[in-house]
């Protein structure tokens, strides 16, 4: 199970810093951390893909494909939108 | 032309006398105001052969024409010098309420000159000046000098040096509105080389709009724009700069004592999600913010505010220190006393590992958080070590034999992102024009945030186009003055329909970065006339040369050679550096 690490405001709404979770693919242990805390939803996803600007990374390089497959060596981090939105509004 | 007051104030503090005169309009309009405006008023002003710490060097404040409007962040202000820590062109920028207040005594710009032979404080009450004798606030410290002259953030505003700039530590600071610094490149050693201790202002004069249902509109739209950026409406007001941390430590980043490491096993210790769970007492915010990053923390000993995230980085992550109380309370006294905290941190790394080499006799070592409240007073008053101290990490590292541990650009120390991981930000210290400084650009924002993309943050070949980019739109905000963090949630472009709305003059798509571009090449140009060169364009070799062994960024050394050439091709630059004349021409600078 890779480990999960969650930072600012998501801590929040897990109410822990740190997780374990099974799956095979960074998109199966987003899923499946979206089921454990339905709350995260709002935070990480729009449409049913990661919400723009919401900062994945394994092993601290950007997850920039979903697919990329996992091992319990891995560590994902993921933070919330902490940046974007410039110029999208005019 | 609306926006601007059209009034320059000149003081000689030598001959305690001063004159007001009309700003000239068409630079005004060429440089626009801030840092672009000082720059140009520097280059007449002060020559090659004038010492920073002489009375030949000036102080140069100004305002930019959306000051004081109302406009989102119009509260800032600049100051330019030739800096004594690089000796190149220098201007620091800053917030709260002074900047706002100056522009309400109906002047752009303050120029100083000369030396008073006493200490003197200057107090400028809409458009009048009068010199005050200052013998006895010389040696007060910030906290207690602000309030004893009076400050009241929305009447009347207290700009001063404490003993730091009176000891003419080049890492000196100018403070404003008790907490709020102008702080790089050693300003407050030039206002202490003046005998100057204090300017306060207080002003009733209101900046003229000219077409203001436009411009209240852009007030309406841009606090939309505002609230849609996650960071603008949700990271800073909830965690501060400090929500950094753990992102630069996660990809490996983080520049780690003395940039040995690119990451601190302590960094959670000292994130911005810890000072908010334990040590904010409350947010506050700059005169016009709607944003509110400004954190008011507390422990045991002290509340005020901050620490942001280069401070807590310089005197945690950099000194090896995972204490985030005593980082709270070195912020606290380095503002008290007047100095830059980025580079008092650096500097006190540099020492640490001197030390721990045996290159200096100290007991200076990585995690000491006991130790550095004694440095940072020491540098204040040039105590003991703390007088080599005072002057920065390149030359206390020079004299201890091994300038290659002092981790600057020009003399001026780094901030938090190390470029091993961030090719964009290496190219960005390596070039920027007053020394090591991440606010000449923002690479973070597109090598690490995705903003407004995501890009290769190792990607060496195409980065430099970003650079350039990037650095002219710092330019032209620093010129505006407005906050950074503006640009978050509003684009570039979006400032010059603003200053249209203001001034009456139309500034274009396009007009804004070319306003960034112009002040970009003028202080090239000031920096070349200094005898700077090609050479200075570089990073200390364990940039360049020394990878990191684990993490993210390991094997990564920063490739600033090809990067630089595409630098200089981009700007139009010779293969030496130097502005092309068909360059200077088509900024308007051939004349200079």
């Amino acid at each position: 199970m890779p480990n999960i690490k969650l930072f600012a405001s998501l801590r929040k709404v897990t109410g822990t810093k740190e997780l374990s979770i099974t799956g095979a693919s960074a998109g199966e242990v987003i899923s499946e951390l979206v089921k454990r805390h339905p709350d995260l939803a709002a935070h990480l996803l729009e449409n049913g893909q990661i919400r723009p600007h919401v900062i994945i990374t394994i092993n601290g390089h950007p997850a920039t494909d979903m697919d990329t497959l996992v091992t319990e060596q891995d560590q994902i981090a993921i933070f919330p939108p902490i940046a974007g939105g410039q110029g999208e509004y005019l | 032309m609306k926006g601007w007051n059209g009034k320059v104030l000149e003081i000689d503090l030598t001959t305690q006398t001063h004159k007001s005169y009309p700003l000239d309009m068409q630079m005004a309009q060429q440089f626009v105001g801030g840092r672009g405006l000082g720059a140009r008023l520097l280059w007449d002003l002060v020559g090659p052969d004038v010492d920073p710490l002489s009375p030949e060097n000036v102080l140069i404040i100004t305002n930019g024409p959306l000051t004081g409007t109302g406009y989102q962040t119009s509260n800032r202000f600049s100051v330019t010098t030739k800096s004594p820590l690089t000796g190149t062109v220098l201007d620091a920028n800053s917030g709260g309420f002074w900047g706002m207040q100056f522009k309400k005594t109906g002047y752009d710009v303050l120029i100083v000159r000369g030396k008073s032979q006493k200490p003197v404080w200057l107090e400028i009450k809409n458009s009048e000046l009068t010199f005050h004798d200052a013998s006895e606030l010389w040696g007060m410290r910030v906290y207690a000098l602000t309030e004893k002259l009076g400050q009241n953030n929305n009447k009347r505003n207290v700009l001063c040096i404490g003993p730091a700039g009176e000891n003419l530590s080049r890492i000196a600071a100018i403070m404003n509105d008790r907490e709020r610094a102008a702080a790089r490149g050693g300003p407050g050693a030039v206002m202490g080389s003046k005998n100057l201790k204090a300017i306060v202002v207080e002003g009733s004069q209101r900046p003229e709009i000219d077409d203001k249902e436009r411009f209240k509109f852009m007030l309406y739209e841009t606090r939309k724009l505002l609230a849609a950026s996650p960071l603008t409406s949700q990271a800073l007001p909830e965690f501060g700069t400090v929500v950094l941390m753990n992102i630069m430590n996660n990809i490996g980043a983080l520049a780690t004592r003395n940039h040995q490491q690119t990451q601190f096993e302590g960094a959670e210790a000292i994130s911005g999600e810890e000072l908010t769970e334990k040590y904010l007492v409350k947010n506050a915010a700059c005169w016009a913010c709607p944003i509110g990053c400004t954190r008011i923390s507390k422990t045991d000993k002290v509340e005020g505010e901050g620490p942001e995230f280069e401070t807590t980085w310089a005197f945690g992550a950099q000194c090896g220190v995972d204490n985030l109380p005593a980082i709270i309370e070195v912020n606290s006294l380095c503002n008290d006393l007047g100095l830059d905290t980025i580079s008092a941190g650096s500097t006190i790394a540099c020492a640490m590992e001197l030390s721990e080499k045996g290159y200096l006799d100290s007991d200076l070592r990585f995690g000491r958080a006991d130790l550095l409240a004694r440095c940072v007073e020491d540098m204040a008053y040039r105590r003991d070590l703390g007088a080599e101290m005072a002057d920065g990490s390149l030359r206390l590292a020079t004299k201890y034999g091994h300038p290659e541990l002092s981790m600057s650009a020009k003399g001026m120390e780094f901030p938090a992102y190390d470029p091993r991981g961030m090719q964009g930000q290496g190219l960005l210290y390596a070039t920027s024009n007053r020394g090591g400084c991440h606010m000449r650009g923002n690479m973070v924002g597109l090598e690490v945030l995705g903003l407004p993309k995501l890009i290769d943050r190792f990607q060496v070949q195409g980065k430099s186009s970003f650079v350039i980019l990037h650095q002219n739109v710092s330019a032209a905000i620093d010129s505006l003055v407005v906050c950074k963090f503006t640009n978050m949630g509003v684009a570039d472009e979006y400032f010059a329909r603003v200053l249209s709305a203001v001034t009456g003059i139309q500034y274009s798509t396009g007009d804004m970065t070319r306003v960034g571009e112009r002040v970009w090449n003028l202080e090239r140009l000031y920096n070349l006339r200094e005898g700077f060169t090609a050479k200075d364009d570089t990073l200390p070799a364990r940039l360049l040369q020394d990878a990191p062994t684990v993490g993210p960024s390991k094997g990564w050394v920063v490739k600033l050679e090809p990067m630089l050439k595409e630098y200089y091709r981009g700007r139009g630059w010779d293969e030496y550096g130097v502005p092309k004349p068909e360059k200077l021409e088509a900024l308007g600078l051939a004349n200079l």
